[in-house]
């Protein structure tokens, strides 16, 4: 399964579209995808997820380093478009209490 | 005829231009097919080097005559990333991709010298000698 | 070469005449001192067409082309050749590493199993590859404490197991049973939180039994949530518990909560290994766990674990794709 990455840059905002499956193999790409940008202060970063099939916690290691250097260079890192099943991840390992992510339940 | 020629290595083509102005040098100077053929191949690695990992650069070959022996000399300059670890390169159980097939070009030459800095780009010279 | 050459020239043509056994044997053992001579394959080539270049006097041009055309591609051949024999020279050496690098830390973190009186304690723990991204950690003294750590490292392989070592020191720190989950949780994380790599961290779940009053206390940094079967309702609750995972903040509170264990209950702490299965959703495998452990519920501790196991990686085709951690406590 491949994973594809897009990019679209408003003003301050920048969307990162994750389509496919984050695994062991695909998260160093979306490491390195991740790493590609510089974060201004108060620069937003919102990373959609709705078209992620499956993430396991290579992944999620991916998106917690990202929230790391984000909130270490003063910006600011929001979720959006998780399945109920990425929701629970997020919940179960307290990052949902860390993260802005977006809770609104998508239908699947 | 002359003595020094040179070739900008930019495209995939100047490889070929590269691997020509070789052949036809080699064989002027009397080596055999088989030889021709690991002179050829020889610079056809190192200007592949160049172009994967440098990006550009210049290839100078020339002929070597003395008054017991005749050969040729390949000299490769860029002006890429360099190399940190010269011997690393030769050692072959440990080869990390930069400047790939040395030890093999090496083998095909009689010899391979390389003097390089990490950012300062590389210098690769390689020689055979008729017998 | 001069010398190769009349040789070889010699059993080529041998050959074409007779087409013998005898011939072929022949041409084997010449072959031995070419690589003895160290002869390149271009030069066997070479050697070839000179060959038939002298007995055949006739060649039409273009065979003479093909013959060049195949000695150039055998120059590049053996170059690359070479480089690939040495890589895998390079490959098993690392092989041969690693398999010593795990076995070491199959000894370091081996799980020394306690047998206590007052509980009944099963485990299987087995990794997907040599290095287990799983650990488990009990700690007890025979009057008051069990403590129980299940672990486990984001990524698989060297990192994970290095790891894997810190949250040891971390556990091994702890001498007594007696420590508050909320408390070990908190060392870990300090611990691991201070590890160089951002996207390094560890899920733990960390469980404390009074074995005098039966009081089974537990809390859980971004684990798996346990499952406990209570016998007198004969049904399973979850765990349920809040926690940032560890070593991804400083300073980070965990807290913990108290379930009162009664005769003939069970515990169940796993890794995702064994509720993230393929073609099942975390839910359905959460169900299916349930359902493979009720009927096996008279069992010993380390029968259910071992019965468990046998029954998912047969329905997983015994291909399960992750490290595979149970751990039963059962009074």
């Amino acid at each position: 399964m491949e994973l594809n990455i897009h990019f679209r840059k408003e003003s301050n905002l920048l969307k990162v579209f994750i389509e496919g499956e984050i695994d062991t193999f695909t998260a160093p790409k979306l490491r390195d995808k991740l790493e590609s940008f510089d974060i201004d202060p108060n620069y937003i970063i919102e990373l959609d997820l709705s078209k992620v099939v499956y993430m396991d916690s290579t992944g999620l290691g991916v998106i917690v380093a990202l929230y790391k250097k984000v909130t270490r260079e003063q910006g600011n890192l929001k979720l959006v478009g998780l399945s109920a099943r990425l929701i629970r991840l997020f919940t179960i390992t307290g990052l949902s209490e860390l993260m802005n992510i977006e809770v609104e339940v998508k239908v699947e | 005829m002359n003595n020094i020629l040179e070739v900008n290595i930019n495209t995939e083509w100047d490889i070929i231009t590269a691997r020509q102005i070789a052949r036809e040098t080699s064989k002027s100077i009397g080596f055999d097919t088989v030889d021709q053929a690991r002179i050829v191949v020889a610079i056809s690695e190192i200007a592949k080097n160049i172009f994967m990992y440098a990006k550009a650069g210049l290839i100078t070959i020339e002929r070597l005559e003395s008054a017991e022996e005749k050969g040729i000399s390949i000299t490769a300059i860029d002006n890429g990333p360099g190399i940190l670890d010269i011997k690393s390169v030769f050692d072959e159980s440990n080869s990390k991709g930069l400047g790939a097939g040395l030890p093999g070009v090496k083998r095909l030459m009689d010899s391979l010298e390389i003097q390089s800095e990490l950012g300062g780009g590389t210098i690769v010279r390689i020689e055979k000698w008729l017998r | 070469m001069e010398q190769l050459l009349i040789q070889y020239k010699q059993i080529l043509s041998d050959y074409i005449s007779n087409r013998k056994e005898q011939n072929l044997y022949i041409g084997q053992n010449y072959i031995r001192q070419l690589i003895q001579k160290n002869v390149a394959p271009e030069d066997v080539i070479n050697i070839h067409r000179k060959a038939i270049e002298e007995i055949y006097t006739q060649l039409p041009d273009t065979l003479t082309h093909a013959y060049d055309f195949l000695i150039e591609v055998m120059v590049q051949f053996g170059l690359q050749f070479r480089e690939h024999q040495s890589l895998l020279v390079q490959q098993e050496e690392l092989r041969i590493e690693m398999d010593i690098a795990a076995n070491i830390q199959n000894i370091l973190l081996k799980t020394e199993m306690p047998e206590l009186e007052s509980i009944d304690i099963g485990m299987v723990s087995e990794p997907i590859r040599k290095m287990n991204g799983d650990y488990v950690y009990f700690l007890y003294d025979e009057q008051n404490y069990l403590s129980v750590a299940v672990a486990d490292v984001v990524g698989k392989g060297v990192p994970a197991a290095l790891c894997m070592s810190m949250v040891k020191n971390g556990l091994e720190t702890m001498k007594y049973a007696n420590h508050n989950p909320s408390y070990v949780l908190e060392v870990l994380n300090n611990i691991i939180e201070k590890s160089v790599d951002d996207s390094m961290f560890v899920s733990s779940f960390y469980g404390r039994y009074d074995i005098e009053h039966g009081v089974f206390t537990y809390g859980s940094a971004g684990h798996e949530p346990a499952l406990y079967f209570s016998a007198k309702n004969e049904s399973y609750y979850d765990l349920n518990s809040k926690g940032l995972l560890l070593g991804v903040m400083p300073e980070v509170k965990y807290p913990q909560f108290t379930i009162q264990f009664e005769e003939n209950d069970f515990i169940m702490i796993v890794t995702d290994g064994v509720t993230e299965l393929k073609n099942y959703d975390v839910i359905e495998s959460r169900n299916l766990l349930k359902k493979i452990a009720f009927p096996l519920r008279h069992l010993s501790a380390q029968k259910m674990c071992e019965k468990v196991y046998s029954e998912l990686q047969k329905l997983q085709d015994y291909n399960l794709n992750d490290d595979f951690t149970i751990v039963i406590l059962k009074k």
